[in-house]
């Protein structure tokens, strides 16, 4: 009786792993990185899945910010030499450098 | 008084020696080529100011602290948010080259030092300032903003032509490269204000 009852759990366990496994994969958010340097956002244009985690990096010795472009909805703030910023973005957005208002990126969402 | 004797407009803007070698023909390629040698160099060497590491360091901070003070003038006199966000920028950014630079020469034991191209900035830096102390309003953030298109063009030409080729110091020549999309960034900034001023 042990046994069998020892199998049946294991096999429930392996379709639930099984199952959460593939449930989770698609929709696992990640995290992307777009380095600033030589006065731009690389890449300018990144495509991410909704929920997915931007970061940005300041590599020039200059400050810079990661600015929403149409309304300032959102903002890092300064950014100095070194220093990183994250955000988790929903929808596709185009932002600027409110310091350097001619740096553009923008990130695109391509699906769930 | 010595910079009085360089010759204004080709120490600051210097232009490179445009040359149609894709035009010789084969056959006269060789006297060709020797009419480059005999033209050419001595045009280089009257229009480019040669300048040594500690010189070169003198231009960069000079023409850094030049935008500074223009930008100290917008800061006190203009009321346009644009404007006056630019200037915060050109502040912030030059003092950033300029700490850099004192920095580096700091390291590499080196003293800037002065020569005909900083003498020259700083005397017609004089004559801007008069001049944009001189206006106000609309009429004052034209000027400003027309200055500094002007300025960051002949400054990228400067370090593109003559600091960066002439450096001899890698670091001193990794700096300036660095520094050179901070200005090329500068001028596209002072251009889009500039428009939507006009409008
Ligand atoms: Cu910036």
């Amino acid at each position: 009786m042990n046994i069998k009852r020892s199998i049946a759990g294991l096999m429930f366990l392996g379709i639930m792993l099984t199952a959460c496994n593939a449930s989770t994969e698609k929709t696992i958010p990640i995290k992307h990185v777009v380095e600033i340097k030589q006065m731009l956002f690389q890449p300018a244009e990144l495509q991410v899945h909704t929920g997915d985690t931007i970061e940005w990096i300041n590599h020039d010795f200059v400050d810079h910010d990661i600015t929403e472009e149409k309304n300032h909805e959102w903002s890092s703030g300064r950014l100095t030499n070194g220093q990183s910023w994250k955000y988790v973005i929903k929808k596709t957005t185009s932002y600027f450098c409110s310091i350097h208002v001619v740096m553009k990126g923008k990130i695109i969402i391509t699906g769930e | 008084m010595y910079w009085h004797n360089f010759p204004a407009k080709q120490t600051f803007l210097a232009k490179p020696v445009k040359t149609k070698i894709m035009k010789i023909k084969k056959t006269s390629a060789a006297l060709t080529f020797s009419a480059f040698l005999l033209f050419t160099v001595p045009l280089l060497a009257q229009n480019t100011p040669a300048l040594t590491d500690p010189e070169i360091a003198s231009v960069a901070v000079t023409a850094n602290q030049v935008d500074i003070n223009y930008a100290n003038i917008a800061l006190k006199k203009s009321k346009n948010a644009s404007i006056l966000e630019f200037a915060q920028t050109m502040a912030k950014d030059h003092q950033g080259v300029i700490d850099q630079a004192v920095a580096l020469v700091k390291r590499l034991n080196v003293t800037p030092k002065d020569n005909a191209v900083s003498k020259k900035l700083n005397a017609d830096a004089e004559k801007t300032k008069q001049k944009l102390n001189s206006k106000s309003g609309k009429d004052f953030d034209k000027a400003y903003i027309g200055n500094e298109v002007a300025y960051h063009k002949a400054v990228v030409s400067t370090v593109e032509t003559v600091l960066i080729p002439q450096s001899q110091n890698a670091e001193l020549k990794g700096l300036l490269q660095q520094v050179l999309p901070v200005l090329k960034t500068h001028l596209g900034h002072a251009m889009m204000v500039e428009s939507n001023l006009s409008k």
